[in-house]
């Protein structure tokens, strides 16, 4: 399988991610049990007609979207590849309260139209008229990693570039239900994520996007040798013994790992397996995190890649990151373990280019 | 890199059967599946047609043997249909081979959220809807129904989404990443799909007349169906048997309007000409086009345009079988991908019902009625919201 260069990024988050000279400092604490995405200001990024009528998910896609175009220099890509788990989930509640509301009746087509999973990949293609490829995943801890495979594919099949995202957006009454069902916890910065011995998470939203070639440009910052997907893996062992399979397939051990970025949730339920690998992992490479500044979501491990690239790109893991008080002498292998619910389980390795 | 892809299994639950055998029957019996609205509450019941499948929720627990609440109808039909390709296969999914979960979805878990969404602020009892609404829900179901899956995704491309879930397949077993997957896609009725269409006012209150001048929009249906695709290394391994093989796919983008088509099909007529030419055939050499073909003013026409484009003057037999089962959505390409095979089985097209007068212009006059002809390569047409457009063709598999 060909590899990919990461030659633009672009990635609204709860942090200062807009700002591509942000590294991890300030680090903005979350609002309590759950985490709201820094928009920016979207004028500079959406015509206003456009704006208008765009949902919150619309608006962080596309935004995210140009700021990754804008970093890679690039006004066309061969292909457009979002990823998102609920999707555009304020245009479906939206249409399916006044649907309720009004006993279906005196119902607006536009929120419909745009609860559409595909409607921010298609509204980026409209956009950029792109006429080419265009694929929306929309398989819960599973949705981003698929645009990353899937982009690794056309790259083996002649592609030469191509933009993938993952998107995720909340509501207000989406929080408040997810509250309800006991699906929260309240951030508390005194217990490492690693220890959580409650249930809970910090549902957070995102949209981050990558402008993906097959060549090396100037712009590029880090390569992605490969993602795999594990699907309800039975133990951390089962775990441990496909890494080493990954990695031996891209000719590495973990112990040339610099860092390996760990998806821990701070659920402990979710967690089991991770806590697991952790000893493992230390014995050989230096463990990390991310989701205590991303929050969880569906597309957080767009984030995590999104944090991979700046680590090498840096040269340096901000203490933030750390799990203990190791350091890598330097970043050329960055792994990402991520998991979704204690379901779906990911690998991603970034190198240097 | 270039190995061959088969279709091996197929399985289908649709207004008009249960399975392929009453699928197959009600096509060459020019049976509709669409008709009066029973198991979806709406307050349209009475005013529009719908293609359900003619199961209540507790027959089609019954059928997959799991009462567990978390089911929802769209879960059921999908673990139905993917089973019932499975078994016509006749791969064993703990045989060591790599095995795929590919769906697809456009309205997920919506049918059971909406029963419950407004409840939900105030009672506790329904709050697993919250788990269940999401697209990935039935696909996992699936691969925890059928065991020993080793990889699943789901896609969401609208109107088009299963013929993308059927090509990614495809090329997950070239690119050596599977050895062969179970593909398809799964769309239950929904008040909340239902509603939508009727704002976009392109439902039409009789049935669909695809393709005819007249034509005053679709009719909803709801479906699952899989097909089980092998790359030729697994099916050697096992001596299975080839339904036919998958020669070419496109997938493209309109990039005019986020609902509507272009009135020149420009995405259509890409796809299927990038589609033609993976396949290495002709638009001479394609017996039979199973169509997009929704009934809608502006589907048909974008889609004839694009058809006059690429086949000029000899456009090959053509049909849209939507008035069999009404308009699937997410699972449109899947079972009109399982029509095709059947179609190549059985060297016989299946008519378009409703029609009697051509498009002004355009002149194209699909099958009305079943012929019997040899069938070697189908074209098969996905578009939807968004822009996205897909073309897959399928071929006999020489003896």
């Amino acid at each position: 399988m060909a590899k990919a260069y990461i030659n633009g990024t672009g990635c609204i988050s709860p942090q200062d991610s807009i700002n591509s000279q942000w590294f991890f400092d300030p680090v903005t604490p979350p609002s309590g049990d759950y985490y709201n995405a820094k928009e920016p200001s979207y004028k500079e990024f959406i015509a206003p007609n456009l704006l208008r009528r765009m949902g919150r998910a619309i608006k962080m896609g596309v935004a995210g979207a140009n700021l990754a175009l804008q970093q890679a220099g690039a006004t066309k890509v061969d292909a457009i590849i979002t990823g998102t788990g609920l999707g555009c989930f304020e245009d479906s509640e939206r249409f399916l309260l006044a649907m309720l509301n009004n006993n279906e009746q005196f119902l607006t087509p536009t929120s419909f139209i745009q609860s559409t999973h595909n409607t921010v990949g298609s509204q980026i293609a409209l956009i950029m008229k792109c006429h080419d490829y265009n694929f929306t995943y929309v398989h819960r801890g599973f949705s981003f990693e698929s645009t990353l495979q899937d982009a690794l594919m056309l790259f083996s099949e002649g592609k030469e570039s191509v933009l993938v995202g993952g998107i995720e957006e909340h509501t207000p009454n989406f929080v408040e239900l997810n509250r309800r069902a006991h699906k929260f916890k309240t951030y508390d910065p005194a217990i490492p994520f690693w220890k959580s011995t409650t249930p809970g998470i910090q549902m957070s939203e995102g949209a981050a996007f990558f402008v993906l070639g097959k060549h090396k440009t100037e712009r590029s910052m880090a390569t992605i040798e490969g993602v795999q997907t594990l699907y309800k893996p039975k133990s951390s062992d089962v775990i441990l013994k496909k890494l080493s399979a990954f990695l031996d397939s891209h000719g590495l051990s973990l112990a040339q790992i610099d860092v390996c970025l760990m998806g821990f949730s701070s659920d402990v339920n979710f967690d089991v397996h991770l806590k697991e690998l952790l000893p493992e992992i230390e014995k050989e490479t230096v463990a990390a995190h991310f989701k205590h500044l991303s929050g969880e979501y569906h597309t957080a491990s767009a984030f995590a890649l999104w944090t991979a690239t700046k680590l090498i790109e840096k040269q340096e893991l901000p203490e933030v990151l750390a799990i203990s008080d190791r350091k890598p002498s330097q970043i050329r292998h960055v792994l990402i373990i991520n998991q979704y619910l204690g379901i779906n389980y990911s690998f991603t390795l970034v190198s240097k280019c | 890199m270039s190995q061959r892809i088969y279709i091996t299994g197929l399985g289908v639950i649709s207004a008009i059967g249960n399975n392929v055998p009453e699928t197959l029957a009600s096509l060459t019996q020019s049976k509709t599946g669409i008709g009066k609205i029973h198991h979806l509450t709406t307050r349209y019941k009475d005013e529009f047609l719908a293609g359900e499948i003619k199961l209540s929720n507790e027959q089609l627990a019954d059928l997959v043997n799991d009462h567990n609440p978390d089911l929802n109808r769209n879960s059921y039909i999908a673990m139905l249909a993917a089973k019932e390709a499975v078994q016509n296969s006749g791969i064993d999914t703990a045989d060591g081979l790599r095995t795929g979960v590919i769906s697809s979805t456009t309205v997920a878990g919506m049918g059971k959220t909406e029963l419950y969404y407004k409840e939900l602020f105030e009672k506790d009892d329904h709050l697993s809807v919250l788990d269940t609404h999401d697209c990935g829900d039935s696909t996992e179901r699936i691969a925890d129904f059928l065991g020993n899956v080793d990889y699943v995704t789901t896609i969401s491309t609208a109107c088009s989404s299963a013929a993308n879930a059927i090509m990614l397949g495809c090329r997950m077993i070239k690119n050596g990443l599977l050895d062969r997957a179970v593909v398809g896609g799964v769309d239950a009725l929904s008040k909340f799909t239902f509603n939508g269409f009727n704002t976009l006012m392109i439902l039409d209150k009789e049935w669909s007349k695809p393709f005819d001048e007249n034509r005053k929009g679709l009719n909803l249906g709801e479906a699952a169906a899989f097909l089980v695709i092998e790359g030729e290394e697994a099916l050697k391994k096992r001596n299975g048997k080839a339904l036919a093989e998958i020669v070419g796919y496109a997938n493209t983008n309109d990039a005019y309007h986020q609902t509507a088509s272009s009135p020149e099909g420009y995405g259509a007529q890409m796809a299927i000409e990038q589609a033609l030419q993976m396949s290495g055939l002709k638009p001479g050499d394609i017996d039979y086009i199973n169509m997009h073909g929704t009934g809608t003013p502006n589907n048909d026409l974008s889609e004839g345009t694009a058809t006059r484009a690429v086949f000029g003057d000899k456009v090959p037999r053509f049909s849209s079988t939507k008035a069999f089962t009404g308009h699937t959505l997410a699972a449109a390409a899947a079972i009109e991908a399982v029509i095709s095979v059947l179609s190549i089985q059985n060297d016989m097209i299946f008519p378009n019902l409703n029609f009697t007068t051509p498009i002004a212009g355009l002149d194209l006059v699909p099958e009305t009625s079943l012929v019997k002809t040899p069938v070697n390569t189908v074209l098969s047409n996905s578009f939807g919201f968004g822009g996205n457009c897909s073309s897959l063709i399928f071929k006999k598999v020489s003896a």
